[in-house]
């Protein structure tokens, strides 16, 4: 790597990452371009999903089922469809195409036909001509359930009558790598609970419905993923494809799917039968009752060392609760169980994994999924055997980083940059936040805040090391592809591609590649929509790496457009001239034109594709190159603790991360932030109650999220810039692998401060308070 | 935020009077209509859908009630005083307990927009200023179309004597006791949430009491009576007002004691059953805010 101080960030105090370009540089890679729509944002005139308007638009609102699980009698629209306003209902035998969609399988009916397997699953939907018309008709629907056991154990779920035509196990791998009978010198065991995390989008899912004169309709929503979003709805409409169309709107949050079934089906059909446009936004409850969550995993794990703190084995079992419907469960499963042993070197792993389905609500993509819930239970064991040896939980650690060349426990081996000991040894080495001995007593922010109760006597400080890694991309054969056009006029250029901002800065950096290639300053990224083609979805980093990759073969063949006839005029190769700042110019400095001139009022397009190299699914014992790419991080947790109210408040996460190369560190640093930040929320507040199957308080009330009082100081330590030499410009997504990462370090720190083994995840107030005798 | 709640509050009837008379002859106009003071709970539930006002009563521009004046050695505070209001330094200086409950009341939005009388109305479990009342033994005024009535706070907040028809919350009495006050809540997080247990003590000098309340772990905030007079029985009143940490940590227990009691044996004598883990860790909690919120009182 060169210059180490290159890829070192304190966002704290404000130095952006300087990389290879140099100060004055305002465009291209490598600088902080801000996002075009940051002031519309701030200023909150940015057009979100939710303030779409058409002439003559009626209302959805959607009946909801209140029990988790349920046979449905009969469902009773008459009284609903004679109220005044009121202009369609559908139910299940209104769905003219499948009656059942979804990313994997097509296991989750549009609405519940015969049986409701979650709590708040839809049933009927009305279109009126005012969103209170359309909610009252809602509650007016009869239905007449026969109220069932509801399945809510996902350890019952195996010996529980089916829930569903397709059985209660969604997916089981059984890993095996290396020698079952291996045994270490030293054994720990623990069992370990992770929560249901919401993705909590700050604005609730949202669209607009409009029929096509040539019967096919128009779905405006903040789909993250439209092409896939697209054709699950043209199948549950009976239309071809193409009579489809997804237009993306200003997307308000997206930390998994976002507007999926929930929102666009019910839409299309009530747009579809009414003729008129149709919007539908949800309500928090909604929201929080409808899309899917990360999945609550239950995880035992034996790990066996040697004396030295070397690692021998690993076994664990790990159980996914899907909820009702299979969704990305499959996805989630193969990385937890590729992932069960963490970025160490254990020479045999031995890894049962299940998906089950139950009636709790539903699971599905929620950044760092399968990866973030094993990365709390191995770091978890690693802190175990490091107080069972004697040894500082770094130090054992470093004892079992693994390295580029090294195999994962599904036999791949990692032939990305994985320096894993350089990003412990960067967390480990930094500075710890200064105790505020000096400060006056009453400016300290104590666990329980500003005006809480906590008390500087009873406050212990804890320091946590966690490592934590997750894969790029889809995994398991998944066709990675994306498709992008860039057009060059008037000394200007466009991007086309059906890549979704969500908020991760997707159009900021097709501008900068466009920039770097082309050399012309102002670039616009067009919106997204179905008529373009297919980029994927927004997920595991998946734009940076083909979205951006396509935007750059497709700007370099401009590129190659454009200099051709001037090379071939002045008998030099393209390489030899050079574009900045809407100038071109030859290396020797004789030629000298514009984009502008050499153009002529002429448009040059160009479409390309980039594709990943293939991966393959894993085999009946969890074997094969599943993975294109991974990323990796190490996170010191500080945190402080009131040990006998058991209030937490992180003071400080310090990161590595290896990010290949940085190609924009204001952006990157905001994005880790944001990761870091989730992360926290999942290791102490973030968990939504279902007893029993009953959501209980869906809203952001009852559902606490981190504010800005909760949010730790981010400190990033090291960026370690070893380029991934597979990934276009080198780069590695980085939004994921903090949230997977950080759950665990606040636990590890916890368990320092308290002497807890803290194995749950939130963090209970009651396992953060010391033993009595501690006290 | 809410497109339905918009369109909701024009098709109803909205009455804004100026005056707390206006307020109760608009109330009797309109029997059926809620009064709205900050709205944070209120609207809250007319967005989902919980609650249908056939009217709604605005009380945002009653100015009367929307500051404090001084009573016989009390403070009248208005029932229209807002949180953010009450977390000012004058309103510490006069009723520190209150003051540091207003300000622990949620984010800055809610503090700006919710009322200590909508606070008592509301009679949330969580409502933060309610154990600060009950210790401080206030008394609410009462304003109705069959003239105005006082009563203990806590006599609203159980029921036993509430709001008739057409009444409004108008004013709450406070003495003021001139010496030191605590409030203490515990909420789990570092930034603004409810409160899992909430403990307000109040020293009376003149009276030689100790008032102690504890909010959030039942309905309405429960007073541990014993507790205060066997502590107040122990500090020196005319001296220091020191106690012994060993004196507070009983104090702490005793509290949490009596307000989160050990389950009774069972009629049929079997043996009580053990208290739940959650009831443990809630009286472990309430124990160590009372501790600190004497300790804190009299250092």
């Amino acid at each position: 790597m060169t210059g180490p101080d290159a890829a070192t960030a304190t966002p704290a105090v404000g130095t952006p990452v300087a990389t290879e370009k140099t100060d004055a540089a305002t465009h291209g890679l490598g600088v902080s371009l801000p996002p075009t729509d940051a002031l519309a944002k701030a200023q909150g005139t940015y057009p979100y999903a939710a303030d779409l308007w058409a002439e003559g638009l009626l209302w959805a609102a959607v009946l909801r089922s209140p029990h988790p699980h349920a046979r449905i009698v009969s469902v009773d629209t008459t009284e609903a469809a004679a109220m005044p306003g009121v202009r369609a209902v559908v139910t299940h035998d209104d769905v003219p195409g499948d009656a059942t969609h979804g990313r994997r399988v097509a296991d989750r009916p549009v609405f519940a036909g015969d049986t409701v397997r979650h709590h708040g699953e839809a049933i009927a939907a009305i279109a009126a001509d005012h969103p209170d018309t359309a909610r009252l008709a809602a509650a007016a629907i009869q239905v007449e359930y026969e109220v069932l056991e509801p399945v809510t154990d996902p350890e019952r779920a195996f010996s529980a009558e089916p829930l569903h035509p397709d059985g209660n196990l969604i997916r089981h791998i059984p890993l095996r790598f290396g020698d079952p009978d291996a045994v270490g010198e030293v054994v720990v065991e623990g069992l370990y609970r992770v929560g249901r995390q919401d993705p909590a989008p700050i604005g609730a899912e949202a669209g607009l419905a409009v029929p096509r004169p040539d019967g096919g309709v128009e779905l405006y929503v903040a789909s993250t993923d439209p092409h896939t979003d697209r054709d699950l709805a043209a199948a549950c409409f009976g239309l071809e494809p193409d009579r489809v169309k997804v237009v993306v709107t200003g997307v308000p949050g997206a930390m998994g799917d976002r507007e999926d079934s929930g929102v666009q089906i019910p839409l299309g059909l009530l747009a579809l039968k009414t003729g008129c446009p149709v919007k539908f936004v949800a309500t928090r409850e909604e929201s929080f009752l409808s899309h899917s969550h990360r999945h609550p995993t239950l995880l035992r794990y034996r790990h066996h060392a040697d004396a030295e703190g070397r690692l021998v084995k690993v076994e664990a079992q790990v159980l996914l609760d899907a909820g009702a419907y299979a969704d990305t469960s499959s996805d989630a499963l193969a990385a937890a169980v590729a992932f069960a042993a963490g970025p160490y070197v254990v020479p045999h792993v031995f890894v049962e994994g299940w998906a089950v389905r139950t009636n709790n609500p539903p699971s599905g993509h929620v950044r760092g999924e399968g990866a973030m819930q094993v990365c709390a239970a191995y770091e978890g064991q690693m802190d175990k055997l490091a107080a069972k040896l004697g040894l500082d939980p770094a130090e054992i650690r470093m004892r079992n980083v693994m390295a580029t060349g090294d195999l994962l426990p599904t036999g791949q081996s990692v032939t990305c940059p994985a320096p894993v000991g350089e990003l412990l040894k960067a967390v480990r080495d930094a500075d710890l936040p200064p105790l505020p001995v000096d400060d006056d007593e009453s400016q300290w922010l104590l666990p329980g805040g500003p005006e809480g109760a906590g008390e500087p006597g009873a406050v212990r400080r804890g320091v946590g090391y966690a490592l934590g890694m997750v894969h790029m991309l889809g995994a398991e054969g998944t066709d990675e592809v994306s498709t992008a056009t860039v057009r060059i006029h008037d000394g200007q250029a466009t991007v086309i591609c059906a890549a979704v901002e969500t908020g991760q800065g997707f159009t900021t950096l097709a501008r900068q590649i466009v920039q770097e290639v082309l050399g012309v300053e102002e670039v616009r990224v067009l919106p997204s929509d179905t008529d373009q083609p297919p980029a994927g979805a927004s997920a595991r980093g998946r734009h940076t790496w083909v979205s951006g990759g396509a935007v750059e073969r497709a700007a370099k063949m401009v590129r190659t457009q454009l200099l051709q006839p001037l090379a071939a005029k002045f008998g030099m190769s393209v390489e030899l001239l050079t574009i900045a700042d809407g100038k071109i110019t030859s290396y020797d400095g004789v030629l000298s034109t514009t984009v502008e001139e050499e153009l002529a009022g002429k448009e040059l397009w160009a479409t390309a594709q980039c594709r990943p190299h293939p991966t393959d699914e894993l085999d009946d014992t969890g074997q094969g190159d599943a993975f294109v790419g991974l990323a990796f991080c190490a996170v010191r947790a500080v945190v402080d603790v009131d040990i006998e109210l058991g209030s937490v408040r992180v003071v400080e996460m310090a990161v590595a991360q290896d990010v290949g190369r940085v190609l924009n560190p204001r952006q990157l640093a905001v994005r880790i932030e944001a990761g870091v930040t989730q992360g926290v929320g999942m290791a102490l507040m973030e968990d939504l109650r279902a007893p029993r199957g009953i959501v209980k308080r869906p809203t952001l009330t009852g559902y606490s999220l981190p504010t800005a009082l909760d949010a730790p100081d981010v400190r990033i330590v090291k960026l370690v810039e070893e380029r991934d030499v597979v990934a276009p410009f080198g780069a590695k997504a980085v939004s994921a692998v903090p949230v997977v990462v950080s759950p665990a370090a606040v636990a590890a720190a916890v368990r320092a401060a308290t002497g807890r083994p803290v194995s749950r995840l939130p963090i209970r107030p009651q396992h953060a308070v010391a033993k009595p005798q501690q006290v | 935020m809410s497109t339905y709640a918009r369109q909701t509050a024009q098709a109803r009837n909205v009455a804004l009077p100026s005056s707390l008379e206006e307020a109760v002859a608009a109330l009797a106009a309109m029997p059926t209509a809620v009064p709205v003071a900050g709205g944070t709970d209120l609207m809250a539930s007319v967005n989902a859908g919980l609650l249908r006002p056939a009217g709604l009563v605005g009380l945002g521009r009653i100015n009367e009630t929307r500051g404090w004046q001084y009573a016989d050695g009390a403070a009248l505070l208005g029932a229209g005083l807002t949180h953010a209001r009450m977390g000012r330094p004058d309103f510490a200086a006069l009723i520190p307990a209150l003051a540091a409950a207003a300000r622990a009341a949620g984010p800055p939005q809610i503090r700006n927009a919710g009322t200590l009388g909508g606070n008592i109305v509301t009679a949330a479990p969580t409502g933060d200023a309610l154990p600060v009342l009950a210790a401080l033994e206030a008394s609410v005024l009462l304003a109705g179309p069959q003239g105005n009535r006082e009563l203990p706070v806590s006599h609203l907040l159980t029921g036993m004597d509430p709001l008739r028809p057409g009444e409004l919350l108008a004013y709450v009495r406070v003495p003021l006791l001139h010496a030191p006050q605590t409030f203490l809540k515990a909420t789990g997080r570092t930034g603004p949430g409810r409160a899992t247990a909430s403990v307000a003590l109040v020293l009376d000098p003149a009276r030689r009491g100790v008032r102690c309340a504890v909010g959030a772990v039942a309905p309405v905030p429960l007073r541990p009576l014993e507790a205060e007079r066997w502590v107040a029985s122990l500090i020196d009143w005319d001296g220091q007002r020191t106690l012994a940490p060993e004196a507070c940590t009983a104090f702490g227990e005793y509290v949490a004691g009596a307000c989160i009691p050990d389950p009774l044996p069972g009629e049929d004598g079997t043996p009580a059953p053990e208290l739940p883990p959650a009831a443990i860790q809630l009286r472990r909690t309430v124990a160590a805010l009372a501790r600190r919120a004497l300790g804190r009182a009299l250092a």
